[in-house]
């Protein structure tokens, strides 16, 4: 008997219910958004990179931000959209927003740009542009090489381009001092492998964390001039802008979600290995 | 288009665009395949009474629901498709891949075991990068976040920078295959 209860102790830590595990992970997540921990958050030299490619950049420079994301990684894409139209406009630049993302990029592209142009007091058509979506990523972006209007002969809101005072001035890629990618899909390794390759246009991503490692290769060859790596990325560059917003935020639930996993990955191996010694051998 | 892409001149760049706009319109008609595909193979689900047949009949009803008021009435701000999208299909979007997150959790607590030493290995550079991830990661230890960025800039963008390769390499010879006739599986031939 003296033998069974540490033996069901170990096998008990090998085992907790999921529903234990979800209930942990629920709480980790929510109580840090209410009582935030606000733990510092160090700089990466991508990210510090990224910054200063687009502080060095002459105001009211012409920037193309593409929206490249799906309503489900919101969460980690918003916020980096948000910061870079925070940047840009600061700094009044010119915004030409697109989406490669046919699904909601270019609704959630049309609010953000009005949303964070409002707090500028910028101007549609003259201050930024939603060009909306267009099917076949690999053609829009090599089309608006040689002329924008002919992907987009009008933007979102169906004006024609030549309507608007802001694309008279962006004939094609020429124009376009740096582009801003938000994305969460492959659509980031066109934008470097057809636009920078072929036009040399100088560029940074903001990407999901699971995308980081391969995104990481682009900018070692300098292909990109930096990366925000999912949620950290971006409230590191919140940091850089000094305007904390919610990937600051998000930063404390993270911390906790890791840190959480971690614990119980300990615990899972603990109960493996005590339960191992503890068979006798043959 | 190849030699567009190493050329220059007005005609060149004339016929690559008119041959980039093909693109966008086969790929439009593409995505207008899809539905076509999906609501043949949702309708025969439906009428044969298959496994799961109801859900079908909400999948065709939020297809052309959506499909619908995006066509007639348009997609921009304001408009009944925008509503919908903003209020239902992005909350249910980002609500599936936040459970993920639990998933992920659980998964991880029951798999990751030190069985073997490739295992420890891998065990240990993601607690690594997990904790140098997290401002968090710093009060456990303070080089985690050094640590866990030499990681991801060194050994992993190497084994990335492999699978790139490998996977460029692989479509590049694809191609060739079903340029020269060679690959036809696509069209049901051996």
């Amino acid at each position: 008997m003296a033998d069974e209860t540490p033996k069901s102790f170990l096998a008990r830590i090998q085992n907790i219910d999921r529903r234990v595990l979800y209930a942990l992970i629920f709480v980790s997540v929510i109580v840090p958004l209410f009582l935030p921990l606000k733990l510092p958050v160090p700089v990466t030299p991508e990210t510090q990179n990224f910054f200063d490619a687009v502080e060095a950049l002459p105001d009211s420079s012409i920037v193309m931000l593409p929206f490249d994301f799906w309503p489900s990684t919101l969460a980690e894409t918003e916020p980096m959209a948000v910061v870079g139209l925070r940047h840009l406009f600061r700094k009044n630049c010119y915004v030409v927003g697109l989406s490669n993302v046919g699904m909601g990029g270019p609704t959630i592209a049309d609010r953000l740009l009005d949303s964070i142009g409002g707090e500028f007091h910028k101007t549609y058509g003259v201050d930024y542009v939603n060009l909306g979506y267009k099917p076949d990523y690999r053609a829009v972006m090599l089309g608006m090489g040689t002329r924008i209007s002919d992907i987009f002969p009008t933007d979102y809101r169906d004006t024609p381009l030549e309507e608007l005072p802001l694309m008279r001035r962006v004939p094609n890629y020429d124009s376009v001092a740096f582009i801003f990618i938000v994305s969460d899909n492959v659509a980031v390794d066109y934008w470097v492998g057809l636009v920078n390759a072929r036009f040399g246009i100088p560029m940074g991503a903001g990407v999901t964390a699971v995308m980081a490692p391969k995104s990481l290769s682009f900018v070692q060859a300098n292909q990109l001039v930096g990366l925000l790596g999912g949620m950290k990325g971006c409230a590191e560059y919140e940091n850089l802008l000094e305007r904390p917003a919610r990937a600051i935020r998000g930063m404390d639930s993270q911390s906790m979600i890791h840190l959480l996993i971690v614990v119980f990955i300990i615990m899972g191996n603990v109960g493996y290995f005590a339960s191992k010694r503890r068979v006798p051998r043959s | 288009m190849i030699i567009a892409f190493f050329g220059t001149g007005d005609t060149l760049a004339d016929f690559s665009n008119e041959a980039l706009r093909y693109m966008s319109i086969v790929a439009g008609f593409a995505l207008l395949l899809g539905v076509i595909s999906i609501t043949q193979v949702s309708a025969g689900v439906v009428r044969k009474r298959e496994k799961d047949w109801p859900y079908k009949i909400v999948l065709l009803l939020c297809l052309f629901t959506m499909a619908g008021f995006g066509i007639f009435q348009g997609i921009t701000s304001g408009t009944v498709f925008e509503w919908l999208f903003e209020n239902i299909q992005k909350p249910m979007m980002a609500t599936m891949f936040s459970v993920l997150a639990f998933f992920i959790a659980s998964a991880a607590y029951r798999a990751f075991r030190a069985r073997t030493v490739e295992a420890t290995i891998l065990l240990i550079t993601a607690i690594v990068v997990m904790l140098g991830r997290v401002p968090m990661g710093q009060y456990v230890y303070e080089d985690f976040p050094a640590v866990a960025n030499w990681i991801m800039m060194f050994p992993s963008v190497a084994v990335q920078r492999g699978i790139i390769i490998g996977a460029a390499l692989g479509a590049a010879s694809m191609s060739l295959r079903i340029i020269l006739g060679i690959e036809r599986t696509y069209m049901g031939r051996g």
